[in-house]
């Protein structure tokens, strides 16, 4: 079954075009890739599947939901991790946790089994403003987590991350494939290489390839999987 | 409701877990009292506004724009951290995030209130001996309510429009306006036009009210009475108040629209 299904989705801001015709779909359980340069339209196509932001042509549906019609029942099964850690600052960690599950009105012994997953019994009594970078990615993947989504956005949760911290993470984002949706935007190859069954690449708000990273290795005779994207991307400049 | 408790909570522990809140929201205030106190003890009383019956209303309105700060401050780094932008993706309401906004400013704004009336109370009753009464303490709580609500709705607006950069900048433009214009401790009675055109603005006018409830004086000696100052400036109070309220919850909107 499809999560997500978009079909020729257009969203302009001013004169700027930031997404193209774009269509594409991802099964459930997927852990979809969203890969390309700066400005290539990756976060305002999150934007606009979870809801955040208005599209200006085209058709999307999360499940059997139309974004038109049923956005609050979209709203009750997805969640995002975005770029920023977006946790409260001066909140622990267990009482950022707690925040957001009052949000989505979760029992307490989803967070007990969030933090046991997220092994954040370390900083559990930490205020959120003093962890570390890697722990705060942690912590903001784990809130998305406490309202049980179906599909989860993750907006490049590694950025800024060193290498041990951002293995960590791919541990842990690995560790969800198969049990939920995950879309994911990267700028690291190497990470959409290592975690996503699918990748989509984009440039200037258009879709430019779609398929695994065999699939796509193939289709442009490349060894690597950076020699395509670059190939791909070269290309359509 | 139940969402508007808990994000209110979470606002509630934010704030009071941030210094700042203690050294402007609640220490400021006092400070102040006292700084006055002891220049109306150096100039042996020759200076009716730093009276307490004149003084600690202008306080209060005057602390209330550090509130206004505060909020601005609150709802401006959580649009730079994405916190909202998180939370725009739940199913949370926009009355649910500016009343989830607004209750922790309210509680805040009581408690400087409180402690702008008993502070007045510890400093002033040894001093001069003269202090006012229970009910009048409550009136003029009462009477200060709708520019406490105006000052928490100004802050909402100002960190839904601005970053966490301009925010204070834009509030400490409000917090210097609401000392001058508002006649915390400048004579505006003896300014002629320009009493006037603090008038017009709803600083001033809620200062009036307040010392005309505690029995105040004017630099004149004459005691503060329900004029036509007063009741015309009930109009530019209320006017403060629906604007800011309508304001924030427009602005907030569309920034969440926006972000």
């Amino acid at each position: 079954m499809d999560a997500i299904r978009v079909n020729s989705l257009k969203k302009k801001f001013k004169k700027i075009t930031a997404l193209d015709d774009v269509s594409l779909s991802v099964e459930e359980g997927e852990l979809f890739g969203l890969l390309g340069v700066n400005g290539a339209g990756k976060t305002t196509l999150i934007n606009i599947l979870s809801g955040l932001c208005k599209k200006n042509e085209g058709k999307v549906h999360i499940f059997d939901f139309d974004i038109d019609k049923n956005l609050n029942e979209i709203k009750k099964i997805i969640d995002i991790s975005p770029q920023e850690t977006s946790v409260a600052p001066n909140l622990t960690v267990k009482e950022n946790l707690k925040f957001f599950a009052s949000i989505y009105d979760v029992k307490e012994d989803k967070i007990d089994s969030i933090i046991s997953t997220f092994k954040l019994n370390e900083v559990i009594n930490q205020k959120a403003k003093t962890l570390s970078g890697g722990w705060q990615r942690r912590l903001s993947i784990a809130i998305a987590l406490v309202s049980s989504p179906k599909i989860l956005f993750l907006d490049e949760p590694t950025l800024g991350l060193d290498v041990l911290a951002r293995r960590d993470l791919w541990k842990i984002i690995l560790s969800l494939k198969g049990k939920i949706t995950i879309i994911l935007t990267s700028h690291y190859l190497e990470e959409i290489e290592a975690l996503c069954d699918k990748v989509a690449i984009l440039s200037k708000g258009k879709l430019l390839k779609i398929g695994t990273i065999e699939e796509i290795k193939k289709n442009v005779n490349n060894k690597s999987f950076e020699d395509a994207f670059v190939e791909i991307v070269e290309e359509n400049q | 409701m139940k969402r508007t408790f808990n994000f209110a909570k979470r606002n509630f522990i934010e704030m009071f877990r941030d210094p700042l809140s203690f050294i402007f929201g609640l220490g400021f205030p006092f400070i102040m009292l006292a700084l006055f106190a002891i220049i109306n003890n150096y100039t042996n009383g020759n200076t009716p506004m730093f009276e307490a019956r004149a003084l600690v209303p202008g306080v209060m309105v005057f602390s209330y724009s550090f509130i206004m700060l505060l909020m601005s401050l609150l709802v401006s780094k959580d649009r730079k951290t994405l916190l909202l932008k998180r939370l725009y993706t739940s199913p949370m309401r926009i009355n649910e995030f500016i009343f989830g906004y607004a209750i922790p400013g309210l509680c805040l704004g009581f408690l400087q209130s409180i402690i702008c009336i008993l502070g007045g109370l510890i400093i002033y009753l040894p001093i001069s001996g003269d202090y006012f009464t229970f009910t009048q303490s409550i009136l003029l709580f009462v009477s200060q309510l709708p520019m406490l609500v105006t000052s928490v709705f100004l802050g909402i607006l100002f960190g839904s429009v601005l970053n966490e950069k301009s925010a204070p900048a834009v509030s400490s433009v409000f917090i210097s306006a609401s000392g001058i214009i508002g006649g915390s401790w400048m004579p505006l009675d003896t300014m002629g036009e320009f009493e006037t055109f603090c008038r017009f603005l709803p600083f001033y006018p809620s200062v009036y009210l307040g010392r005309i409830l505690v029995e105040a004086s004017h630099t004149n000696g004459e005691k503060y009475i329900f004029d036509n100052i007063a009741s015309l400036g009930l109009i530019p109070i209320v006017v403060a108040l629906i604007l800011s309220v309508v304001l924030s919850i427009l602005a907030f909107s569309y920034q969440s629209k926006k972000d």
